[in-house]
């Protein structure tokens, strides 16, 4: 396991010079360049001063070269400098970083529960009325639109009812905790939506696989009590394939979630991410594409070394 | 379930009223701001305005009338006053007082230097000030005394009356040894300055706390000059709500005092119990253009009749009244109507299909196959050009659509997310579109219209135009500019360049407890007063 562990870490560093190759190309395959962001705002600019902002940022350039400069600086740490708010990219990343972890990290605690308790509760009756409402919420969950859910959800508990704050973190000049949990709790529960859809459905069927496997039959012809039979024997070979499955949700940790950020002006890395892009601002976009990429492959080994550790029949070389 | 997840979420909410929560005894105004901003410096952000002018002052703000008035200027120069004296050799000598006993938020003494170092720093070619050029006219700037300025321009400049929106603070810029000014470029990139940790002016308010993606927080300046009475907020909050739909709920859940929505988005808070919605004349025309930089564009609009017939086949006033739900008032020319400069006299094209296929039958260009009139074998069909995420200009394209499709013009759309679009339009790669700018109170419009004009990218050239263009950018006084404008106003209607279709309306929806304030519609927007703003009830 240690040496598999140890190769995949080493294969990393190519697979992300490759990757930002990529992304770097794509990024500046896209129309416009970051000259737009001082016409966006309707008022008139003279030719001469987009042009000089133009050859500051370097953007004036051949793509090659943009990269191979990109490239050195990043090499050492250094991600560059934010087009638009002259700041370091590391910086502002950093900044951000924190209130990402803690939507999406509070989003995964709520969906796994969710959806380990749907998921059981279907699995266990299969074709019930608990399954046919679980099925049905969740083909609700994966159709519904996150920006129309957090629109609805902000109308009736906001506007409506008048119990949750609309958008933000917290009110400002306030530092309860209860005012905080207050401003989470409509992201997290959008957010959560996504994944509960998903990850029931991938539970359901994958205990269903196990519940009616041989050894669980075997299990319960030596006259082991059900609820060992399912939490000890079915529960755990269901959970492999599911890990996989949230693992790469995990992913979405650090990369936020750009539309739930969005419609509750959550200051996350999503919301930074959206703003990099209307404004062209390449460093800062290469660096949160980056940290996603980085993040997919670590979350990666993570799924397998766990899976590994929940299915001992597997063994990696 | 149900009923467990929205007890929880009761329980969360226990601390959350309707009301928004308020420190004790501090009068605070709560923003719902439609952007983030970039960084402080107001001559480098690209979309500081409203915030910028709680803290910084300039010689000269706009009021709700459009009018330029003085700040930290005790008055604007003009040669009526006597401030304003031409030289023989046609430099200008325009002197600006200053006034006295105006502190920084550090408590420095605001002097002439800090207006002529803003000059030095604004001139300089790596400033990057969207407006640049407009300073490059000024040749000297002296300081006879601490309270008075004098720029010697290099001729005569009608705009000269709009600059100097901001001054910068000259001590903050000082190199460490304390005698030498930091270069342009350290000044555009100085973090301290930029982020609010030594962001000073002179204005009602001073820097509290910058929560990077949430909020700024301004709290109020005890020593300012106009008087320890003014301001009478304790604090400002601008939280950051870019998306249009949450920011209106945000605004009707009663916890904010202040937001701009969209004018489609009126309707819903009219009955609100806590703010009232203000339809702010913005200086601001949306206007349908055509271009005649490529190949097709040239063909289909040289000829003056088609561009009249397109205007005629376009329903202004159902826009205006229907799908604009009579929030906006049909437009007849570029300046705003509210403006002294603005002419209603020109030629106006009406709604009239039947004037409009005759027009097109004129211009030679028959009914065709597919209900596509052509000429010489060319359909008479283009692409327009929409940004992405401007749903009222979509809505106007699609109308446009429908209405030349009426008199046999197709129309094709191609819709581009904002960066693309930009570059597009200012590589001059487009037929039509649907625009708007948002000007200065200045009613300059050669930088529109002119044959060279930096903005204008529709490829129509008119060299008499331009002639009365540069002479109404020369003339200093209302009565010399006044005329040249209106005949500019009438050749630019005459000749189709556009078609204005509605003044645009930026709606503003200000808490009813809001006292003073006094919506404009310039592109310095409505907080060119905030001193003037109270907060009617008390614990704010």
């Amino acid at each position: 396991m240690g040496s598999y562990v140890a190769r995949r870490l080493l294969q990393m560093g190519p697979l992300m010079v490759g990757i930002s190759m990529v992304v770097f190309a794509l990024i500046q395959a896209a129309p416009g360049g970051p000259e737009a962001v001082l016409l966006s705002s309707g008022r008139f600019v003279d030719p001469s001063v987009v042009e000089a902002y133009r050859v500051k940022l370097g953007v004036d350039q051949p793509v090659p070269v943009q990269y191979v400069r990109w490239a050195k600086t990043a090499l050492t740490g250094d991600l560059g400098v934010s087009y638009s708010s002259a700041r370091p990219v590391v910086h502002m990343i950093a900044e951000r970083l924190p209130a990402t972890v803690e939507l999406m990290g509070s989003a995964f605690l709520l969906a796994s529960l969710l959806a380990a308790t749907i998921g059981f509760a279907s699995a266990l009756r299969p074709h019930s009325w608990i399954d046919l409402v679980g099925a049905g919420a969740s083909f609700l969950g994966i159709a519904m639109p996150v920006f129309w859910l957090g629109l609805l959800l902000q109308l009736v508990f906001a506007v409506q009812l008048g119990w949750l704050p609309v958008s933000g973190t917290h009110t400002v000049g306030t530092s309860s905790v209860r005012d905080h949990l207050a401003h989470l709790a409509l992201p997290t529960v959008v957010l959560a939506s996504r994944y509960v859809a998903s990850w029931s459905r991938y539970f359901r069927a994958s205990l269903i696989s196990a519940l009616q496997s041989d050894y669980v039959r075997t299990a319960r012809a030596q006259g082991l009590r059900e609820g060992r039979v399912v939490f000890v024997h079915a529960v755990r070979n269901a959970l492999a394939p599911v890990v996989s499955v949230m693992a790469l949700g995990l992913a979405d940790l650090v990369s936020g979630a750009v539309v739930t950020e969005t419609v509750f002006a959550w200051p996350g890395i999503g919301r930074l991410f959206v703003q990099g892009m209307f404004a062209r601002d390449y460093p800062v976009l290469m660096g949160i594409l980056l940290m996603g990429s980085l993040s997919v492959i670590a979350f990666n080994l993570v799924a397998d070394v766990v899976y590994g550790l929940l299915d001992p029949r597997i063994r990696y070389d | 379930m149900n009923r467990y997840f929205v007890s929880a979420l009761a329980v969360l909410a226990g601390c959350a009223g309707s009301e928004a929560p308020r420190r004790e005894g501090r009068k605070i105004l709560r923003v719902a701001y439609e952007r983030e901003i970039d960084l402080l410096n107001p001559f480098t952000s690209q979309n500081l305005v409203d915030i910028s002018f709680s803290m910084i002052e300039g010689l000269v703000t706009t009021n709700e009338r459009n009018e330029y008035i003085a700040v930290l200027a005790k008055e604007i120069p003009t040669e009526a006053n006597g401030l304003v004296v031409r030289y023989p050799d046609g430099s200008y000598r325009m002197t600006w007082p200053l006034q006295e006993n105006v502190r920084w938020h550090d408590g420095v003494a605001f002097t002439s230097e800090d207006v002529c170092f803003t000059w030095r720093f604004v001139a300089g070619p790596k400033s990057m000030t969207y407006n640049r050029e407009q300073y490059l006219g000024i040749q000297t700037c002296e300081m006879p005394d601490e309270h008075t300025v004098v720029f010697t321009w290099d001729g005569a400049y009608a705009y000269y009356a709009g600059l100097f929106e901001g001054i910068l603070p000259r001590h903050v810029f000082m190199k460490p040894d304390g005698r030498t000014e930091m270069t342009v470029d350290e000044i555009v990139n100085y973090e301290p300055y930029n982020r609010g940790q030594r962001t000073v002016g002179t204005g009602p308010f001073k820097f509290a706390e910058w929560k990077t993606g949430e909020y700024i927080r301004v709290v109020r300046n005890p020593d300012y000059w106009r008087g320890r009475e003014f301001p009478a907020i304790d604090e400002i909050v601008w939280a950051f709500i870019p998306d249009n739909n949450t920011r209106l709920l945000a605004l009707k859940s009663g916890r904010y005092d202040w937001g701009r929505i969209q004018p489609t988005q009126v309707s819903v808070v009219l009955d609100l119990k806590s703010s009232d919605v203000h339809l702010i004349d913005a200086n601001s025309v949306m206007h349908f253009d055509l271009a005649k930089r490529t190949e097709l564009g040239r063909r289909l609009f040289d000829d003056v009749r088609v561009r009249r017939a397109i205007f005629h086949a376009i329903d202004r006033a159902s826009v205006a009244g229907k799908l604009m739900e009579g929030a906006v008032k049909v437009a007849e020319g570029p300046i705003n109507p509210n403006s002294p400069y603005h002419n209603a006299n020109v030629t106006t094209y009406p709604y009239d299909l039947a004037q409009s296929r005759r027009l097109l039958e004129e211009a030679g260009w028959a009914m065709g196959p597919g209900g596509v009139r052509q000429k010489d074998s060319q359909r008479f069909s283009f692409v327009m050009l929409n940004r992405a995420g401007t749903t009222d200009r979509i809505l106007l394209a699609q109308v446009i659509q429908a209405g030349l499709k009426a008199v046999g013009i197709e129309v094709i759309f191609e819709t581009l997310e904002s960066a693309a679009w930009t570059q597009r339009w200012r590589r001059g790669q487009w037929e039509a579109m649907v625009s708007a700018w948002f000007l200065p109170a200045d009613p300059g419009i050669t930088g529109l219209y002119a044959c060279q004009g930096a903005n204008n990218m529709t490829g129509f050239c008119d060299p008499a135009l331009d002639q009365i263009l540069e002479r109404s950018d020369q003339a200093l006084s209302f009565e010399a500019r006044m005329p040249l404008l209106h005949q500019a106003q009438a050749e630019l209607a005459e000749q189709a360049r556009m078609l204005p279709l509605y003044q645009n309306v930026t709606p503003e929806v200000v808490g009813k407890r809001v006292r003073g304030y006094r919506g404009s519609g310039t592109n310095f927007g409505s907080f060119w007063n905030l001193w003037q703003w109270t907060l009617e009830e008390q614990g704010g």
